[in-house]
């Protein structure tokens, strides 16, 4: 999986490539216009993420610029200004999702993740973890090949955990990727806690080979 | 009570004209009896002079014992006086037959010798100015005077003050109409007045000095808080990649994790700060009619899991549909916060939140621990009436930022029956 990452700013760059490096993706950055431009216009990237404003042009016209070169990269736009103008005209333009900045790399996985599946799809869309199968277009889940009822709620929990297993995810990522802005920090804590207590009931019932583990103040993660 | 320019300058006039017509009058009155008193005792006077020459001629004269026709009466006296000349005035009351009633005479009293050496006593009488109906006259005429005088000084007052205080009612207008950070169509107010013209633009510099402060200020809150997010996302996103290091410690992880959560707080305050500028900046231009009725359903919708979670019951009363033209992301932001608000300032216990919806307003009520809040401030930014650590102090500025966007909309807050009441309705 190759990923294109145009941001200008260098820090914030390093540690997005970073943490996409841990999740072996191929990554190569570009931190201009004219160098962004170059880059796709030779190479063919699985993803390319893109900040809007960069020096020397916006990434508004480099999202033309792709579409006019007839590419069929996944766009996802990761902005600072979270205005909602940019939001619409970016989707209107053919971007695949919108990040506002500054977002939680769980999150930003999260979508690469749901992209790129959603991209390379050749009919149902299943990912399968020890025995559990989660099938994301119909979005049901078998167990042991059993189906097991979720409501929505505890789908997108699991979902969230099982594109990542084994990764430590905090439970303020998860609130705000599942519920949104909503629910505030005081609340997190219990609030992701008691959800999390009947997705592990109805794992554990149905036999799955996987948990949720706590970790202590921090949150979750999918063993 | 307050009164206006043009009352005030007249409600002295009217009491001073009072004073002014009063001395005037006394004055005038007692010119004019003084006057009248002379002249008919000037005629009085000529008149003893001619019946006593007469009394010289004709003697016959001197057997006018009574007032007759003649209007005088010389009877023979004994009385010894020293100055022989000297006539003295009285005023008398007598009944005259014209109007049959007493009236005021004048009567002249004169002694004289005649041609037969005897003493006589001359009485001449003429009817004088009634002095009652004379007071009567002048005060009716002058009660009629005044009142002329002032209504000739309100209409004179209020033409004048009409073309001359025009522009100054223009300029108060203008204040009036004027909301701040709005484009205001400043025509220069015409006037002939130099006080006038000078206030208007002395006005119109303070406001647009006052604008641009007010601007600048906006617009370094919005890049202050613009230029934040970047190393935010830097610092928290490198705090993510450390707690992903399996090397190291529990106890690392967890400060690593209280780190970023703080950081995290800070990204929402810095969140809102610029959500509040950009509704200022009017950055939600899409206007269509919303149907709150549904988006209110759709919002408690979203927050289902908390209020579960919470153990609060929700009741919807609709009595109405609540149709407004908006901006359908600002209503859910409105929503939500209020929401929101209501969840978290919830009693720990039994918590209820009543949502009523009406053709004309809806309002979202709570129960909540401790009393009322002030009304006042409750919208005001980084107002806090706890110490809540999950409050940036901004969810309701935020609210009432929104509902300034529509003219037609308003809010306010109550505390009633123990529930903390907001109140949006259409203006």
């Amino acid at each position: 999986m190759k990923i294109l990452l145009i941001e200008d700013e260098a820090a914030l760059s390093q540690v997005i490539m970073q943490s996409l490096l841990v999740e072996r993706y191929l990554v190569e950055q570009a931190f201009d216009y004219p160098g962004a431009l170059e880059k796709i216009s030779i190479y063919t990237y699985d993803c390319i993420l893109l900040d809007i404003m960069l020096p020397g042009g916006s990434g508004l016209q480099l999202l033309e610029k792709i579409k006019e070169l007839g590419k069929d990269e996944s766009v996802i736009i990761l902005s600072a200004k979270d205005s909602v103008d940019d939001k619409v005209r970016g989707l209107e333009l053919g971007a695949d999702d919108y990040l506002a900045k500054p977002f939680h790399l769980a999150e930003l996985h999260a979508r690469i993740k749901s992209i790129i599946r959603r991209k390379n799809q050749n009919g149902d869309d299943v990912i399968v973890y020890k025995n559990v199968a989660v099938n994301t277009t119909d979005r049901s889940i078998q167990v042991n090949c059993k189906p097991v009822n979720l409501n929505r709620k505890e789908f997108d929990l699991l979902y969230y955990f099982i594109i990542r297993p084994t990764k430590l995810i905090q439970k303020n990522s998860l609130a705000e990727s599942i519920w949104g802005d909503h629910i505030d920090q005081a609340d997190s804590l219990d609030f992701i806690y008691s959800q999390i207590k009947n997705l592990r009931k109805k794992l554990k019932d149905n036999h799955a080979d996987m948990d949720i583990q706590a970790v202590y103040g921090i949150g979750y993660k999918l063993i | 009570m307050k009164k206006s320019l043009k009352n005030y300058t007249l409600s002295y006039i009217t009491i001073i004209i009072l004073i002014v017509i009063a001395v005037w009058a006394t004055l005038f009155y007692a010119y004019i009896t003084e006057e009248v008193y002379d002249n008919v005792d000037d005629g009085l006077k000529n008149q003893k002079i001619e019946i006593i020459r007469a009394a010289y001629q004709d003697e016959s004269i001197l057997k006018t014992d009574t007032f007759g026709i003649n209007q005088f009466k010389i009877t023979k006296s004994n009385v010894k006086i020293k100055h022989i000349e000297k006539s003295t005035f009285r005023n008398e009351l007598i009944y005259m037959p014209y109007d049959e009633d007493m009236e005021p005479y004048r009567i002249l009293t004169t002694y004289f010798y005649g041609k037969d050496k005897q003493m006589y006593r001359l009485e001449i009488r003429t009817s004088t100015v009634e002095e009652d109906e004379l007071k009567y006259d002048l005060a009716t005429a002058l009660i009629i005077l005044y009142f002329l005088i002032i209504i000739s000084i309100f209409l004179l007052n209020t033409w004048v003050f009409y073309r001359a205080f025009k522009p100054f009612y223009q300029i108060l207008n203008k204040l009036e109409q004027y909301q701040f950070g709005k484009i205001r169509e400043s025509e220069p107010i015409k006037s002939n007045v130099r006080e006038f013209t000078q206030l208007d633009t002395e006005i119109d510099k303070m406001l647009d000095r006052n604008e641009k402060i007010f601007k600048q200020q906006k617009l370094f809150i919005e890049n202050a808080s613009h230029e934040l997010q970047t190393p935010l996302a830097i610092s928290t996103n490198k705090l993510e990649l450390l707690l992903e290091d399996e090397e190291l410690a529990e106890h690392h992880l967890i400060t690593i994790s209280e780190t970023k959560e703080s950081l995290e707080r800070m990204i929402k305050l810095n969140k809102a700060l610029l959500m509040l500028s950009r509704i200022e900046n009017n950055q939600f231009e899409a206007i269509e009619k919303i149907n709150f009725n549904s988006l209110i359903f759709e919002v408690c919708e979203e927050f289902a899991d908390l209020i579960d979670f919470k153990g609060i019951k929700i009741k919807i009363n609709e009595h109405g549909t609540f149709t407004i033209d908006f901006n359908v992301d600002l209503a859910k932001i409105l929503l939500s916060n209020l929401l929101r608000n209501a969840i978290n300032y919830n009693k720990s216990l039994d918590g209820l939140i009543e949502i009523k919806i009406d053709q004309h307003h809806f309002t979202i009520a709570n129960t909540g621990k401790g009393r009322g809040l002030s009304a006042d401030h409750i919208f005001d930014r980084f107002h806090k009436e706890t110490s809540a650590v999950n409050s940036n102090g901004l969810g309701l500025s935020i609210v009432k930022t929104i509902i300034e966007t529509n003219k037609n909309l308003k809010i306010n807050y109550s505390y009633s029956d123990s529930f903390h009441i907001f109140k949006i309705q259409k203006l």
